[in-house]
């Protein structure tokens, strides 16, 4: 059968017996979305919000001792100031990117404008995970060169451990961790952000596909 | 209270919602997924229809943001596509003095459409509504050759699936 019959079918079908009167409608302009962008922009947020917690506690707690000890307090407070300001940076250009999204632009717009919001978000946790690497880096150079301070703030009695074992204790512990968090952060991602944007880049891959017809 | 701008959003979407169920039959298969994005696409008629400035004509600017919820902001369309139950669909449309053969036809034409991916789906849509290739492909963001090209692969399937 031809698809011509069927489009007839089509112009010919009743409007939908269930219509919707104005009032339900008008219920329905003051209800909340619940769209891939809402959650995208909540979830976004709270990752924002979480990194730059994590940036606030690390400085203003435990640590601090540590580095008053190794004389590195002007350091870190000019490290915290770049951090605050790139987080400023980074919730401002957020939200504006959040703002552009429109459903009224074309589909293909639409979609690209979602992924940059997700992909703002993605460079701000690629830029923390770059900081800590390089706070992990330096400290673990500072540690090596005077593994006597390691061992008072770690409490561990004189001469219970040796140099070489301290080291060894210390590097093994540091990899576990970073280990374990790289696990759960990828997770946490393959998870939220898999389920989120799967459909938005089908449908983009196929859109795109479009672009340049076999 | 209702203002002015709401009264006549009310209006307008009154005489087109016909179109707002037809998107979500094409993207859902249960009542329940129906009604959800039938609210997220009033959602988001509502919030952009301050900027809608009557240049062009309101059904053709519902068109492309129904489309656009159904493909790009609704969660739950990808939901029971494959195990679709055909009488979901007739509870839409049991209108009892209707010609048989047009109502065996349509069953068989949703059910097809619903099996095709989210954009041949607005593409098959689109050229089921009589939509000129120009303002398809203004609504999908791509070229008109490339609507064309696309919407002869995405009409193949669907012949492929209705004739089997």
């Amino acid at each position: 059968m031809d698809l011509s019959q069927y489009k007839k079918a089509w112009e010919s079908q009743p409007e939908d017996q269930h219509k919707i009167s104005a009032i339900e409608i008008y219920k329905m302009t003051q209800a909340r979305s619940t769209s891939i962008v809402k959650w995208i922009f909540i979830i976004g947020l709270l990752e924002i919000i979480f990194w730059s917690l994590i940036n606030f506690f690390m400085h203003k707690m435990g640590y601090t001792e540590i580095y008053d000890r190794l004389n590195l307090t002007y350091q870190l407070d000019i490290v915290s100031y770049i951090s605050y300001a790139i987080t400023i940076i980074f919730l401002f250009l957020f939200y504006k990117n959040y703002q552009s999204v429109s459903t009224t632009d074309n589909t293909k717009l639409l979609i690209q404008k979602i992924i940059r919001v997700r992909k703002t978000v993605k460079w701000y946790v690629y830029l923390n995970i770059f900081g800590a690497l390089i706070a992990m880096i330096v400290f673990t150079v500072i540690i090596i060169n005077s593994p006597e301070g390691l061992k008072t703030v770690l409490n561990v009695e004189e001469n219970a451990l040796d140099r070489d074992q301290l080291m060894t204790v210390y590097i093994v512990s540091q990899i576990v961790a970073s280990l374990i968090f790289v696990g759960f952060l990828s997770l946490f991602y393959y998870l939220i952000y898999g389920i989120l944007l799967k459909k938005l880049n089908r449908n983009y891959n196929e859109l795109t596909r479009l672009e340049q017809p076999n | 209270m209702q203002s002015d701008l709401e009264n006549k959003f009310l209006s307008d979407f009154e005489s087109n919602q016909n179109i707002v169920h037809k998107v979500c039959r094409i993207y859902t298969s249960d009542k329940d997924a129906h009604n959800d994005l039938f609210q997220e696409i009033v959602i988001q008629l509502w919030k952009n229809y301050s900027k809608f400035r009557g240049d062009a004509k309101f059904s053709t600017w519902m068109y492309r943001v129904a489309l656009n919820t159904a493909i790009s902001l609704y969660r739950k369309s990808t939901r029971k596509i494959k195990t679709q139950d055909i009488s979901d669909f007739t509870y839409r449309i049991e209108a009892i003095d209707y010609d048989d053969t047009v109502e065996v036809q349509l069953k068989a034409l949703y059910t097809a459409i619903r099996s095709l991916n989210d954009i041949d789906k607005a593409l098959i849509f689109l050229y089921l509504e009589d939509k000129p290739y120009k303002e398809i492909a203004e609504t999908l963001g791509i070229t008109e050759v490339n609507a064309r090209v696309k919407m002869n692969r995405a009409k193949d399937k669907l012949k492929k699936i209705l004739n089997p």
